[in-house]
């Protein structure tokens, strides 16, 4: 851990060192060339996951609300909305002056067609400039929800997606894994600073890094383990808080208290200190729940496995563990855990195949709003929806107790995403679930 | 907003008493808003939850903290929770003689300070408890100084962005803050500012990303608002009222004299100037303007869109290759001196920024006062209209609001 904060004050030493420049105010014009390690199909929000999938996807796809520094959900393509008591439905007033980028107005009923494609079990309809929501349940932080990039608003014409983005998607190559982004002009927030954006996708980091100090590329998103040797040259760095969660994940749910007991002693075997020291250069934080304790502010209740409190499992058990074979990081770290669960008496082994018992997985927090995040993590992990008695901490907690002690996921360590970019590249943000917020940057002279 | 009445400016009102009426009213807004923090009632929850918890007895205490509480707010709270509990019949002793041992973390989220009370009786697992209280936020460090001083009055915070403020020195004090999407009327009274009205502004195109305003007061009217493509103005009479229209015409450098045509879609003006300064007619783009008068004619300073710093006199033009300035300047003529300052921004270690004042003894500016720091980026620096002092806009970074400053200078102190 004093590693990476060595690290961190490193970074904000340089970046602080390149920016005693005078404060200018934004330019206009030029490309931004980005570089994103995840490969796509499809340039569609509904199924972005990554940080720097979803940061692209965000330029051109928006949502009624969006989330703030903190966290708390403000009005963007609705500018206002009510709840009435119960919580089961809301009233969104759509914003006036908004356009698809081919120039077709955004009303509620488009809006209202969108959600209920997105929401099957919702009941949306259009009233006037209102779109309606209603649920079968209460849903007191539907608002933070409508912020998820599912629930962005869209249309279809001629086949393509089209979005109300401060950027458009002029090409899409999904064989070279090139996209283009152009400004949009009649944005209602008011054009973005830069003309263009070239995205490339699916290329490792140091590939990418290589690109970056050829010139070629301007802003590139590097892995965990890559953030220390990232840091070399003209480059800057900026990490986010720990934002993308590795677990353990089962692929089916215990089916005794016994199952319950060997995955207690398989959480408590695993050394996540040392993973998180070794395998990812200290670029994360151990931890033993689904939110980061940023979010939460309680995480650190529940214990990480460590050596010292490393149990022995009841009897003998075999398991299997699938990872992603791309992802070399996460190779190393499933042998990790392997000869951590053999200390404890559990035999893991590593297959390559989707019917594993266990698959080894990174999840990129979903939401800076708490309940939405564990709502997001409980549906991607295929948990029970979590149920909030209130908005109050105590109830977040304990709804998040609930989802660990099912013990069908064992978080492992919530690890932080990082972008290094060129000393040309100003106005650039990341927010606080990891994404990047380009659409203010802008390019300016660069300092030598 | 029905029945607000606007009194239109009058110019023969601006007297110094007003002025003391409203820097005095602003004081004592601010000075009300930097209390300590208050750690009442999180404290009483907690002591009720362990209470309840423990039930009467001697209890351990330890305390962790991992959030931005201060070490002495800690102590505080320590000792506050140690009475309330004693209050309930809970003794807090050493842990060693001790029922129970409350591990009390002081942690914090995005949006508030959460305390997690783990309480371990007996071999049985912890309870786990919580109570959480909003996080505070942090004001605008203000910089003590010698020689001439940068003086920050703070008049409006809001989430919207603030464009320009407009100080109309009326009783009660009034100003009236352009914002992107509405011109809002401000009153003063009962110790803060209250909307009186708010007057949409209509366009028909978006305005651009980093949009810029300037707002005027008239004599024949209350206001003109200039924003890129468009221009507003206000009746004369209550209800007040506004009206827009797309517009290309130039925008004022200053009160009486120099405009110059701002771009429609963009955060700059182009450099055409009118009528011009002597013999120029324009100047390169540039984003800010500051005008120094000499004895026979003004020494224009211009922040270049290529980052330079330009000087124009009516017949020559002339960059200052080694200033490094940003982009907002402003030129502001302190009662305490026979010349006029240029105030210019310049990032110390973004998102921060500072201010600081300086003299053109010759063509080469020297620093004359203290830098003032700036807790987030600046967006706007104004001169008001009689450069007696200026408004400085800036995107607070600890609260995310949009802060309005009167600067004004102080010599000899």
């Amino acid at each position: 851990m004093k590693r990476f904060n060595s690290l961190l004050i490193a970074a904000a030493s340089l970046a602080w060192a390149t920016s005693m420049t005078a404060a200018t105010r934004p330019h206009y014009g030029g490309t931004l060339r980005v570089g994103v390690q995840t490969s796509a199909q499809t340039f569609d929000p509904t199924v972005s996951g990554t940080p720097g999938l979803r940061s692209l996807t965000q330029l051109v796809f928006e949502t009624l609300v969006k989330l703030d520094d903190r966290g708390r959900p403000q009005p963007w393509l609705a500018a206002s909305w009510q709840v009435e008591p119960g919580n089961q439905r809301w009233h969104f007033q759509m914003r006036n002056g908004v356009v698809f980028s081919d120039g077709i107005p955004v009303d509620a009923s488009v809006a209202a067609a969108s959600l209920r494609a997105a929401n099957p079990d919702w009941k949306v309809f259009a009233l006037g400039e209102l779109v309606m929501i209603e649920t079968s349940a209460p849903v007191p932080n539907l608002a933070a929800e409508l912020s998820q990039p599912r629930n962005s608003i869209s249309r279809r014409n001629q086949g393509a997606l089209i979005g109300t983005g401060p950027f458009t998607v002029t090409q899409w190559d999904t064989t070279k894994q090139h996209l283009t982004l152009q400004a949009n002009d009649e944005y209602w927030g008011g054009r973005p600073f830069t003309d263009s954006i070239e995205a490339d996708l699916g290329k490792n980091d140091r590939d990418q890094l290589m690109l970056m100090d050829l010139g070629k590329s301007d802003l590139v998103e590097v892995a965990p383990e890559d953030i220390r040797r990232a840091q070399i040259g003209n480059r800057l760095l900026k990490a986010s808080q720990p934002a993308e969660l590795l677990a353990l994940f089962f692929t089916r749910e215990a089916r005794s208290d016994d199952e319950i007991h060997l995955r207690n002693a398989l959480a408590l075997s695993i050394d996540s200190a040392a993973l998180n020291t070794v395998v990812f250069q200290a670029a994360g934080e151990p931890t033993g729940a689904l939110l980061p304790n940023w979010l939460s502010g309680y995480g650190f209740v529940y214990p990480a496995g460590s050596v010292a409190t490393r149990p022995r499992a009841p009897h003998p058990v075999v398991w299997t563990l699938s990872c992603d074979s791309a992802d070399p990081a996460a190779r190393i770290a499933a042998d990790r855990i392997l000869l951590n669960a053999k200390d404890a008496g559990i035999t893991l082994q590593i297959v390559n195949s989707d019917n594993a018992d266990i698959r080894l997985i990174k999840m990129a927090l979903p939401s800076a709003d708490s309940e939405t995040a564990l709502d997001e993590l409980a549906r991607a992990f295929q948990l029970p929806a979590p149920t909030f008695a209130d908005s109050s901490v105590s109830s977040l907690y304990s709804a998040e107790t609930a989802l660990l002690q099912t013990r069908r996921v064992i978080p492992i360590v919530y690890l932080r995403t990082a972008v290094a970019f060129r000393s040309n590249v100003r106005g650039l943000k990341l927010l606080p679930d990891g994404s990047w917020q380009l659409d203010n940057v802008w390019l300016s002279a660069e300092t030598p | 907003m029905e029945g607000a009445v606007y009194n239109s400016p009058n110019l023969e009102m601006t007297l110094p008493s007003s002025r003391l009426c409203l820097a005095l009213c602003l004081c004592i807004l601010f000075s009300q808003l930097s209390f300590a923090t208050d750690w009442h009632d999180p404290v009483t929850q907690l002591a009720a939850k362990i209470t309840g918890s423990t039930g009467p007895g001697v209890v351990g205490l330890e305390i962790n903290n991992r959030s931005s509480i201060s070490s002495a707010d800690v102590e505080e709270i320590r000792r506050q929770l140690i009475s309330t509990l004693a209050t309930s019949g809970v003794r807090v002793w050493q842990p060693d003689q001790a029922a129970a041992n409350i591990k009390l973390t002081l942690s914090e989220n995005l949006q508030e300070y959460v305390w997690v009370a783990e309480i371990q009786a007996g071999a049985s697992d912890a309870k786990v408890l919580l109570v959480s209280t909003p996080r505070t936020s942090f004001a605008v460090a203000v910089a003590n100084a010698p020689a001439v001083t940068i003086r920050p009055t703070p008049l409006v915070s809001q989430t919207d962005p603030i464009l320009d403020v407009a100080i109309a020195e009326n009783n009660p004090p009034r100003i009236i803050v352009l914002g992107r999407t509405a011109v809002t009327i401000q009153e003063f009274a009962n110790q803060h500012w209250s909307i009186v009205q708010t007057l949409a502004i209509t366009s028909p195109t978006p305005l651009p990303r980093d949009a810029r305003g300037r707002i005027f007061l008239r004599k024949d009217r209350l206001f003109d608002a200039y924003l890129p493509g468009l221009i507003c103005h206000s009746t004369n009479s209550a209800p007040l009222a506004m009206s827009c229209a797309p517009s290309e015409d130039p925008w004022p450098l200053q009160a009486q004299g120099l405009s110059a045509f701002f771009s429609p879609a963009r955060n700059f003006f182009p450099g055409a100037l009118t009528p011009g300064i002597g013999k120029q007619n324009s100047a390169p783009p540039f984003y800010s303007a500051a005008a120094v008068p000499r004895a026979n004619y003004s020494l224009w300073i211009f922040a270049g869109l290529d980052g330079q710093v330009h000087l124009l006199d009516g017949i020559n033009q002339q960059v200052l290759g080694k200033v490094h300035w940003g982009s907002n300047l402003a030129a502001v003529h302190p009662t305490c001196r026979p010349d006029a300052l240029v105030l210019a921004d310049a990032a110390d270690s973004e998102p921060a920024e500072s201010i600081q004042a300086f003299e053109f003894a010759d063509r080469e500016p020297a620093p004359v006062s203290p830098k003032l720091p700036i807790n987030g980026g600046i967006t706007a620096l104004w001169s008001t209209p009689s450069a007696e002092s200026a408004i400085a806009v800036y995107k607070n970074s600890s609260t995310g609001n949009y802060e309005a400053l009167q600067l004004t200078l102080d010599c000899g102190r």
